[in-house]
């Protein structure tokens, strides 16, 4: 696709198609933000507020006529969609993604004083908004061109690299990139903590999920009190967990010399992975149990009636019946175990919250957004991820 | 073979089957037919042993069926259910090869069977097999459930209410076609079935159930001949019984050599049903009609008054 598709041509005729009014008033909400809401933002120090900018300050006539032209082109093309036009829609929001590190370039070179080696460059409400909008363009996107969720997450990793290569070599002067070159080790140790932590409670928890669930299959009285406790322990506010499981640990710890060299602890990993799997429980058993009963009965006879074993069932009928519902299971706990890791970095265990609560202490936003970022990034990828194994998972391949 | 003898099937208070006794012979072709919950189904999946009989004795091959392990049992009896039950997640051929792979057959084996059995139902291999179920209609997914019972060639298929959720015409083409498996295969069938004019065209033996307990079995010609109470006869259609009973005879046993004046235009092929004959009356306002064969030459012709003095004979022969 070239930029000469992008661009409205003068060819267009009316067609008699509604104009697509979702992508339009994004469009104008994006034309806004850009001139209302400020662009970019520089301290001159770590500590000191930031003063804002406006498009013009931020990214000079040129840039500023340049991504005006581009959104505005989004709402033009929107006006008399066609296939034709949704490709052209969906190459102008990837270049626009693409675009926004070299705006932050030019508002570096212009606005940030050569002399001042310790300015810092925010990015300003402008950049937020039109960011999350251009997403939400996306689905719209995908979902008129019908396209899997493959394909969009291939170009938005693209698009990532590009902003890393742009973080990496010329935006030394992005407060999130100063962040980051200040505790680049210490940065992918938590990335690292993060991760096992999630990896280790999930996997418990699918192993731990499916047991329960079979067990409450077969024996249905166990059914109810199971649900009625992993109910309970979900509404258990997720600092107060971690505060009662704190002297059972550490007395375990201090009385139980195994335990004790097993390193379980009041503080640190061991709370962690048991609250993280407490929580986890409950999305994960019951979509496991729905999906298992949910398999349709007919199949499951005719699966008798022809002579499979109950095992034969199990595995070659049921159990890949069930998966998509199952991933399903899989996805909500994970992406939820992610959001929750954050919240452990207050007992010790590590991960990317330690940068968001080491931030809000120090009152550095940048700092808190280098926890906040990267934990959204990882939550969106594993979504995305896992929606598409459950997706080409469905029965038929194709439904 | 198949053999009930004073079965019973009792869930805790409740008798479901209430002392039937009933014989399949090999070969031939069994319908139960009777309003819901009269106990057919549960009749017919004792014989599989997905239910298991209270009383009595089922005997298949001359041994009674506890003997067998229920798993190889079910292997060796081909099973059609209303609804298909094909496995959604597996294409046409996967799911027709099903029984053969539970049996060890060898991959090439497999497919061989599974492209003869599409064959034998009308179902292209090209076209068909790797379509998943979801994309098939109704009635070309129960050809792939009966190609799938079939597969491991068995003796013997049970089949519950296999047309049932189908339209008219397609119910209809699909009994046409079991009809002439059935006259090829010579399985011993044995089929549940709620609407009376499916079991009169397919069965050799008709057994007519209510509240669990046989109320007549014979031949279908018996049956309408002589219902064994009102039940039965208004399960056979009441009025309707005597063009129920035309519909089972065809033309050419009940035509006359040809005539001296060949009836004008009126021309049925000699392997229509009297009924169908009569209907050609009706419409035609005759009272005679020249039998063709399929090259449409006249070989006979057919009289009202025939058609009505071999019923006469037919009843006659009954009583005796």
């Amino acid at each position: 696709m070239s930029l000469l598709d992008a661009l409205p041509s003068p060819r267009l005729r009316w067609e008699g198609r509604h104009p697509n009014t979702v992508l339009v008033s994004l469009s104008l909400i994006m034309l806004a933000a850009l001139w209302i809401l400020d662009v970019v933002t520089m301290a001159p120090n770590r500590i000191v507020q930031g003063t804002g900018y406006g498009a013009l300050e931020a990214l000079g006539w040129p840039g500023a006529i340049l991504a005006s032209l581009l959104l505005s082109n989004l709402g033009l093309l929107a006006w008399q969609p066609s296939h034709r036009h949704y490709r052209a829609l969906l190459a102008t929001v990837i270049m626009l993604m693409t675009l926004m590190p070299v705006g932050l370039m030019a508002s570096s070179y212009l606005l940030i004083d050569p002399e001042l080696p310790q300015a810092r460059l925010g990015l300003g409400a402008a950049y937020w908004v039109v960011l999350f909008v251009l997403l939400l363009c996306l689905i719209e996107i995908r979902l008129r061109l019908n396209l899997t969720r493959f394909w969009p997450t291939l170009l938005l990793c693209g698009v990532a690299c590009v902003w890393w290569l742009c973080a990496a070599f010329w935006l030394d002067s992005l407060a999130l990139v100063q962040e980051f070159n200040a505790r680049d080790q210490q940065f992918v140790r938590a990335v690292g903590q993060h991760l096992r932590l999630v990896g280790i409670a999930v996997c418990i928890s699918v192993v731990l999920g499916l047991v329960l669930a079979m067990l409450m299959r077969r024996y249905t009285r166990l059914q109810k009190g199971a649900f009625a406790v992993l109910n309970f322990l979900q509404t258990i506010p997720s600092l107060a967990l971690f505060g009662l499981l704190l002297a059972p640990l550490a007395w375990l710890a201090a009385n139980v010399p195994f335990l004790g060299q097993l390193g379980v602890s009041g503080i640190g990993t061991t709370p962690a992975l048991i609250a993280l799997i407490a929580y986890s429980l409950l999305p994960m058993v019951r979509n496991t149990y729905t999906a298992l009963e949910e398999v349709s009965p007919d199949t499951l006879e005719a699966a008798k009636g022809m002579g499979m074993r109950a095992g034969q069932r199990f595995w070659q009928v049921r159990l890949p019946l069930a998966m998509p519902v199952l991933l399903e299971g899989v996805r909500i706990t994970t992406v939820q175990a992610i959001g929750l890791t954050a919240v452990a970095a207050l007992i010790g265990a590590g991960g990317l919250g330690t940068f968001i609560f080491q931030g809000l202490g120090q009152a550095a936003m940048d700092m808190v957004l280098l926890g906040a970022l990267p934990i959204l990034m990882l939550a969106l990828v594993v979504d995305a991820g896992l929606g598409a194994l459950a997706e080409a998972l469905r029965p038929g391949g194709t439904r | 073979m198949i053999e009930l003898s004073h079965v019973s099937k009792r869930f805790d208070e409740e008798t479901a089957v209430d002392d039937i006794s009933l014989r399949v012979p090999k070969g031939k072709f069994c319908a139960l037919v009777g309003t819901s919950g009269c106990g057919k189904s549960t009749t017919l999946r004792m014989i599989n042993r997905l239910i298991e009989h209270s009383e009595g004795e089922i005997i298949l091959d001359g041994q009674a069926i506890e003997v067998y392990d229920p798993v190889k049992l079910r292997r060796r009896i081909g099973y059609v259910i209303q609804h298909t039950g094909l496995f959604p997640h597996w294409n046409v051929a996967r799911n027709i090869g099903l029984v053969p792979r539970l049996l060890k057959w060898s991959a090439t084996e497999v497919q061989a069977r599974v492209e003869e059995l599409m064959d034998l139902l009308g179902l292209p291999v090209g076209e068909f097999a790797h379509k998943y179920p979801h994309q098939l209609s109704g009635g070309q997914a129960q050809r792939v459930g009966v190609a799938r019972a079939l597969a491991a060639d068995p003796d013997i298929l049970l089949m519950d209410e296999p047309f049932g959720a189908l339209d008219p015409i397609t119910r209809e083409k699909l009994q046409d076609e079991l009809a002439r498996l059935q006259a090829r295969l010579h399985k011993t069938v044995v089929f549940v079935t709620h609407d009376m004019d499916e079991a009169l065209k397919l069965a050799d033996h008709l057994v007519v159930m209510r509240e669990g307990r046989i109320v007549q079995q014979g031949s279908p010609l018996a049956l309408l001949q002589q219902p064994a109470d009102p039940f039965v006869e208004s399960m056979l259609g009441g009025l309707e019984r005597g063009l129920k009973q035309a519909a089972l005879t065809r033309v050419k046993d009940h035509m006359t050599s040809m005539g001296p004046t060949l009836p004008a235009q009126s021309r049925i092929p000699a392997d229509f049903s009297l009924r169908q004959a009569l209907s050609m009356m009706l419409r035609d306002h005759s009272d005679r009609l020249a039998v063709v064969d399929q090259h449409d030459v006249p070989i006979g012709e057919l009289s009202l008054r025939r058609i009505i003095k071999e019923a006469q004979l037919d009843k006659g022969n009954a009583r005796e």
